[in-house]
């Protein structure tokens, strides 16, 4: 487990571990607060935020285990704070930055995946559009168990609930993201 | 616009990641070893010193009058509950699943709620007292209740400690889960201290400890125990 040998280095003294650990971290964490806050520069200072806070806790981590969750956890954590703190949720930003971040979740540039044809741009800000409509707790559900990819015991652990509650939150967060997808526009 | 039929949502892939933060970078370049924590060490240090510190203060208090006059199995029957009330779920909080970092705290809430609903039901219908136990019913409450918190102080303030910064999500849960614990040490002690034997004091007030330091830990702890 890389992250867990990369996280007793860092422990021990050696900062190149670290931003190893970064490197293989910072990629997913980013990914999940871009599809949560839907705004480039609010994942990236929540992204910044997070390393900050594993820095400090970094004591209470525990030899051999997997450090990943956790820093999901934290960095799920901070961007509730975050939102709290700029007094907006994680609504829809303004049109201009969708292109952005569809962009980025299609992992390249939007016009030339068009003109490529690999992605359909306009499914794809559809979809964002609707994720940004779940209910946060619902978004959270769908963005880590049908986007992230992590089971539903790992979401649940990230998110702070319990394995029911969180498959009966990605249950109804993917329902309510086909009829929002169903909609005319 | 076309719309899908069923939304499969793209894969996410990030775009450049943003540098470390100045501070941090500033950390890295003196960066120092520190001990990860250690939790069955932390785990053993916790309960010898909150059972130490509970028996203290039956010590200081006075040992119930009526201590030699009560049925011995039920005694000892009550301890053993109310320990395992503490330990179980203390245990649960301190040391996460094998290569997990967060603590276990859906079943630590599990547990002590369930405790706790059985310590006030216990005490209503199972309370056993001896020629010189007292019958005050719930009107001794404060000094039961003060003393019952005051031996939950101590483990409260251990956990706390060991767990800091391990409990980034679910904090209010975890500490009600901590405040529940750390209550039963508090009814342990007034097992062993408190003469009243009317089954309402012991349900309601001894048990209630648990209930009220549970409260009382999700009110104030949350933001505590998930700052790193």
């Amino acid at each position: 487990m890389k992250a867990a040998e990369l996280m007793n280095r860092y422990c021990d003294g050696d900062a190149q571990a670290f931003r190893e650990l970064h490197m293989e971290v910072a990629p997913r964490l980013l990914a999940y607060l871009q599809a949560m806050a839907r705004s480039r520069a609010v994942a990236e200072d929540v992204l910044q935020q997070t390393f900050l806070k594993v820095h400090k806790a970094r004591g209470s981590y525990v030899r051999g285990a997997d450090p990943v969750p956790w820093m999901y956890a934290i960095a799920h954590r901070t961007f509730l704070d975050e939102v709290r703190r700029r007094k907006r949720a994680a609504a829809p930003t303004d049109d201009g930055e969708l292109p952005e971040v569809a962009a980025v979740i299609t992992g390249e540039n939007a016009v030339a995946a068009a003109e490529r044809r690999v992605v359909d741009v306009e499914l794809t800000k559809a979809a964002l559009a609707a994720l940004a409509e779940l209910p946060e707790a619902q978004r959270q559900a769908v963005v880590l168990t049908k986007l992230d990819g992590k089971s539903v015991a790992e979401a649940a652990e990230i998110a702070g609930t319990t394995p029911g509650a969180m498959k009966v939150r990605a249950h109804r967060g993917y329902a309510a993201l086909r009829r929002l997808l169903r909609r005319p526009a | 616009m076309s719309t899908p039929a069923d939304p499969v949502l793209p894969p996410v892939e990030p775009g450049p990641i943003p540098p470390l933060p100045s501070g941090l970078e500033a950390e890295l370049a003196s960066l120092t070893p520190v001990a990860p924590r250690r939790p069955h060490r932390q785990l053993a240090a916790i309960l010898a010193v909150s059972l130490a510190w509970s028996l203290a203060l039956v010590g200081l208090l006075n040992v119930r009058r009526d201590l030699a006059e009560l049925p011995r199995l039920w005694l000892v029957a009550y301890v053993v509950a109310w320990l395992l009330g503490f330990a179980v779920p203390a245990f649960l909080l301190v040391v996460p699943r094998r290569g997990e970092v967060m603590p276990r705290w859906v079943a630590a809430a599990a547990i002590t709620g369930i405790a706790s609903v059985g310590f006030i039901v216990a005490g209503l219908g199972l309370a056993r007292s001896g020629p010189s136990s007292l019958h005050r019913g719930v009107s001794a409450w404060a000094g039961c209740l003060s003393s019952g918190l005051l031996a939950a102080v101590v483990p409260i303030a251990l956990v706390a400690l060991a767990i800091r910064g391990a409990v980034p999500t679910a904090s209010r849960a975890t500490a009600a889960a901590l405040g529940a614990c750390a209550g039963a040490l508090g009814g342990f002690m007034l097992h062993l201290h408190c003469p009243i034997a009317d089954g309402v004091h012991v349900g309601v007030i001894h048990g209630g400890v648990a209930v009220v330091a549970a409260g009382v830990a999700a009110l104030t702890m949350p933001r505590w125990l998930a700052a790193a």
